[in-house]
């Protein structure tokens, strides 16, 4: 009997689907050679996925740091098959209660990995999940148990698309079925780009039911601004500089009054490391949504380390600087638009004729804007420029509206709806378009989301947002004059394309969908604090299942409001209600105390 | 005799505080005993303190708190609720058959409070708090105003604490002998030899409350220069060591054979038996101040910031306390004037700071420069008389 063989026979036991597979497999996908230990071990495409030296002592060190991590009565679903020493180390060190999952993207690799060597008594206790990434993540959903996905790297990263799906998948269909209520306190910047993306992410935050404590710094611009008037540079750094850390003290004072779930930052939010770290030390968990290019705007190297989670707009080599700066988790996160603001106007005549033309543009005035925008004068069609910071552009004078103010929201709103065409040209600092032109810019959302047609410079991650039906782009801009002049004559065409589109943003990308996506992977990655309360194990029906027959419990739980999610500030909360201490029953005076003592806990003096 | 059950009625005195608060509370204890001596008495504190008021036979019990695991039950609520709330319910059983007939709650936080409910008899609970809580009211208040206002007080925390529990102070320091058995071999050489014996407490409790390490070797070098047979203990807690080394690598070499470094090597008991092998105890630490006078060794305190010798300066007679005449960090130590004190029992003021000696008498502790005694035993005895009437209308009668 062969290795193989024996340990398809025992896969078989549980997968028979599965063990039919491998045994029709072709295999040969990893190349086996013998570590220094003697055991085997294993190349794919040249590399090392296991240890040249001790494939199991390096298993039983991975393993070692993982298995703390994992709860009783959690599935933890392990991406990266290799030979399977990581699986088999985990196995033992994790307690029974612990369920243990295996993603097989390739049973081409499984079948290897089953011919080196021979799995025991720990293949019963595996699950091996094989199927389309959808389909497992599906399961492991309807299992109803709490999820840790941990990656076993140097053997993953050969499916990593398989395991960016299950990922996403997973995550989409745990922000489906969330019923939990988080706090969520919402550091937002003191002012530009991202403080109106802190109104959108608060009012999604909202909308799927959370509470958010939106700690507004821009309330301080003001201040901050006067400082921007100083002629001394370095006395104006300074000063901005002790703002921004006195900003960051106060946010964290305002966490201490009541400690959130979450604590959610938008890009310049004034937080700094040291603040950052304190709240670690204090378990608080914190996120950042770094909505910024990250190769114009280089703070987030130092500040890597500092929050637990990551959310970026670029991908790939993006991704990879964060971690190698010290990024903990760090996640893809597009920008979005929010269709309570960004819609339909029905304009008067004359709001048209103020607001309206042929073709706009919003924005400011970057160089690369500058330089290319005067080939779009002296066309038989229309074209006005909105926004600041357009000095010094005197061959655009003519088209620079309202002398080159900013212009607020409700403006930019109304300009979208009354022009025919909308250019949206993504900024840079150089002359031309973008060299590296990845992410996709609020402006395209908005627009699509306005229901106004626009043509956007082409973007490597357009075509996931939106297909060529809902979106047109350009990769020159010698061709935008001919396109607009094409388009300006095709009114049915443009209406059928930025309606494709508006319905595209309302079906996938508003800041509802993206904070779903946020919390779904920060709640997959924290199974039993976040993702537990996404799951709804907070709220009061299922504190009720869950206490069983201790009736003093029952008795306090069903004093709180049905359909709520209960801590135990709000069990206290209701107790203190009642009256005097001197009234309260024995159990009562008890969550007192102990309501005492979890005050302390994130005390952040 | 005292009841043995607990069935027979016990009282019950709560003290959540730190160090000095627990030894501070031992003239209430003392005063409860003579008052009551029918009764049980029992003392709850933090658990690692326990050991203050057990060496001291002040009381019958003394009730451990561990604050931590109520911090770790606090925290695993949200998943395991009704674990929590049942080892909780375990926690205070484990304490006792908790029925006292009476709580004296000293600290007055919620903590402190709710405990008094768990542990006061359930049938005389709801009739009885508001009787108890009329009777601590005005000492309560009185602490929050000295607290707040820092006025011109003149009655001592502990006897404070005494009037709280509804008894006058005894007159006396407690006094307690430790165990001598359990000191670290490389330490027992302390307080053996002959000569002048200085324990110095090093830290603080808070950072604006400690002495700066240079003006402590500063200090070292005077005394030892001025007594060849003096010998130096400094003291302090774990977190203390590195004070403790600051301290010592500020002394020329040829004085360290003279300074023998406690810091963070002595559990409490320990740290009382050495402190009852030296004469002195020097500090600005005002828990460690406290531990010295109560094993029967003289104090001097350099008090700044918040401490006021008035309020927490040591208890009992022959002590002494420099106190600053600022709240800031001092600018300059009164080291050669303190160190002619312990050595030659000569009294010199220094700059910025006065100088108070410790005295006892019906009223607790009080403090005197010098200047104004009666005066001050005036507005000791008016102050009982306005929150105490009763207590000394029955002590006079």
């Amino acid at each position: 009997m062969s290795t193989l063989h024996d340990n398809i026979t025992r896969l078989a036991a549980r997968h028979p689907d599965l063990a039919g597979s491998v045994t029709n497999a072709a295999g040969g996908v990893l190349t086996i050679e013998p570590a220094r230990s003697g055991a085997p071990s294993a190349r794919r495409a040249g590399r090392w996925i296991h240890s040249a030296y001790d494939p199991l002592r390096e298993a039983q060190t991975w393993a070692a740091a993982h298995a703390s991590a994992c709860r009783p009565g959690e599935t933890v679903v392990v991406a990266g098959v290799g030979l399977l020493y990581h699986v088999e180390a985990l196995r033992r060190a994790l307690s029974p209660e612990i369920e243990l999952a295996v993603l097989v993207p390739d049973v081409d690799e499984l079948q290897d990995a089953l011919t080196a060597r021979p799995i025991v008594d720990w293949c019963a206790q595996v699950h091996w999940l094989s199927g389309t990434a959808e389909d497992i993540a599906e399961q492991l959903r309807r299992s109803g148990r709490p999820l840790r996905c941990l990656s076993y790297v140097p053997a993953a990263s050969a499916n990593a698309e398989f395991h960016r799906v299950f990922e996403e998948a997973l995550r989409r269909s745990l922000a489906r079925q969330s019923g939990g209520q988080l706090t969520i306190a919402l550091v937002g910047p003191i002012y530009g780009g991202s403080l109106p993306i802190a109104r959108y992410v608060k009012r999604a935050l909202e909308t799927l039911g959370h509470t958010v404590q939106w700690i507004d710094h821009s309330v301080h611009a003001a201040s901050y601004d006067v400082m921007s008037s100083l002629k001394d540079g370095r006395n104006r750094q300074v000063m901005q500089g002790r703002m921004a850390n006195l900003l960051s003290q106060w946010t964290l004072a305002s966490l201490a009054e009541s400690p959130p779930d979450l604590v959610l930052s938008l890009a310049q939010a004034p937080l700094t490391l040291p603040m950052l770290e304190h709240l670690r030390k204090k378990k608080f968990l914190t996120a950042m949504w770094f909505v910024e290019n990250y190769r114009h705007l280089t703070y987030w190297q130092q500040m890597a380390p500092g929050y637990e989670h990551w959310f970026v707009i670029q991908k790939d080599a993006c991704l990879e600087a964060f971690r190698q700066a010290g990024a903990r988790h760090v996640n893809y996160l597009p920008m979005a638009a929010d269709p309570e603001v960004h819609r339909p106007l029905s304009l008067s005549e004359d709001e048209r004729r103020l607001f309206g033309a042929d073709l706009s543009f919003v924005g400011a005035g970057y160089a690369n804007r500058r330089r290319l925008f005067p080939a779009l004068l002296r066309h038989p069609w229309s074209f006005k420029l909105w926004g600041n910071e357009w000095e010094g552009a005197e061959d655009l004078r003519s088209v620079i509206q309202l002398n080159g103010a900013r212009i607020d929201t409700a403006t930019c709103m109304k300009v979208f709806n009354a022009t025919t065409i909308n250019l949206n040209l993504h900024s840079t600092t150089g002359e031309g378009l973008d060299p590296q032109a990845d992410f996709v810019n609020p402006r395209t959302f908005e627009l699509a989301a306005c229901g106004a047609f626009q043509l956007v410079d082409h973007r490597s991650y357009l075509s996931e947002c939106f297909t060529e039906r809902e979106i047109l782009s350009f990769r020159d801009f010698g061709d935008v004059p001919a396109t607009v002049s094409q388009w300006l004559g095709d009114r049915a065409a443009r209406q059928a394309m930025a309606h494709a589109a508006r319905e595209r943003v309302l079906a996938g990308h508003t800041y509802v969908h993206r904070m779903q996506d946020l919390l779904g992977q920060i709640g997959l990655s924290q199974p039993d604090r976040v993702g537990a309360i996404l799951r709804g194990e907070r709220q009061q029906e299922v504190l009720l299942t869950r206490c069983g027959d201790d009736q003093p419990l029952q008795a306090l739980l069903k004093d709180c409001p049905s359909g709520q999610r209960i801590e135990l500030k709000d069990v206290a909360a209701r107790i203190r209600s009642k009256g005097p201490i001197s009234a309260l029953r024995r159990e009562e005076l008890m969550v007192l105390m102990l309501d005492e003592y979890r005050s302390e806990t994130r005390d952040l003096a | 005799m005292r009841p043995e059950s607990n069935r027979e009625p016990r009282h019950l005195v709560i003290q959540l505080a730190r160090l000095g608060d627990v030894v501070q509370t031992l003239p209430a204890l003392d005063a409860l005993r003579q008052a009551h001596p029918h009764r049980g008495l029992d003392l709850l504190c933090a658990a690692p303190l326990r050991a203050v008021a057990a060496d001291s036979g002040l009381c019958d019990r003394v009730l451990p708190w561990d604050g931590s695991r109520w911090h770790a039950w606090a925290t695993g609520w949200a998943d395991h609720a009704g674990d929590m709330l049942r080892e909780a319910e375990e926690c205070i059983a484990s304490l006792g058959a908790l029925s006292y007939e009476r709580v004296y709650t000293l600290n007055q936080h919620a903590r402190s409070r709710l405990l008094a409910q768990l542990c006061a008899d359930p049938i005389r609970r709801m009739a009885d708090t508001e009787t108890w809580e009329e009777q601590m009211r005005p000492w309560a208040q009185y602490l929050r105003q000295v607290a707040r206002e820092r006025g011109r007080n003149r009655i001592h925390l502990a006897d404070a604490w005494c009037g709280m529990c509804g008894v006058r102070p005894q007159g006396r320091a407690p006094l307690c002998d430790p165990s001598a058995g359990n000191i670290p071999q490389d330490l027992a050489a302390i307080g053996e030899r002959e000569g002048l014996w200085v324990a110095l407490a090093v830290g603080a409790g808070e950072t604006d409350r400690c002495v700066p390490t240079g003006m402590w070797s500063r200090w070292i070098q005077t005394f030892l220069s001025q007594r060849d047979d003096g010998h130096v203990v400094l003291i302090g807690s774990g977190q203390e060591r590195e004070a403790g080394q600051a301290v010592l690598e500020g002394l020329p070499s040829l004085l360290q054979g003279h300074v023998w470094d406690c810091t963070g090597r002595t559990t409490l008991t320990q740290l009382m038996a050495v402190l009852r092998r030296c004469h002195w105890i020097v500090g600005a630490d005002t828990g460690p101040l406290h531990v010295g006078t109560l094993v029967g060794v003289r104090a001097l305190g350099f008090y700044f910031s918040r401490a006021r010798v008035h309020e927490t300066g040591p208890y009992g007679t022959g002590h002494w306390v420099y106190q600053s005449a600022t709240t800031q960090q001092p600018n300059s130590w009164p080291v050669a004037e303190s160190i002619a004190l312990i050595c030659d029992d000569r009294q010199s003021r220094s700059d910025d700071w006065t100088l108070w000696r410790s005295h006892m008498d019906e009223w607790g502790v009080w403090f005197d420069d010098g200047s104004a005694s009666q005066a001050s035993e005036a507005t000791r005895a008016a102050m009982w008389q306005s929150l105490s009437p009763e207590l000394c209308r029955s002590t006079a009668a």
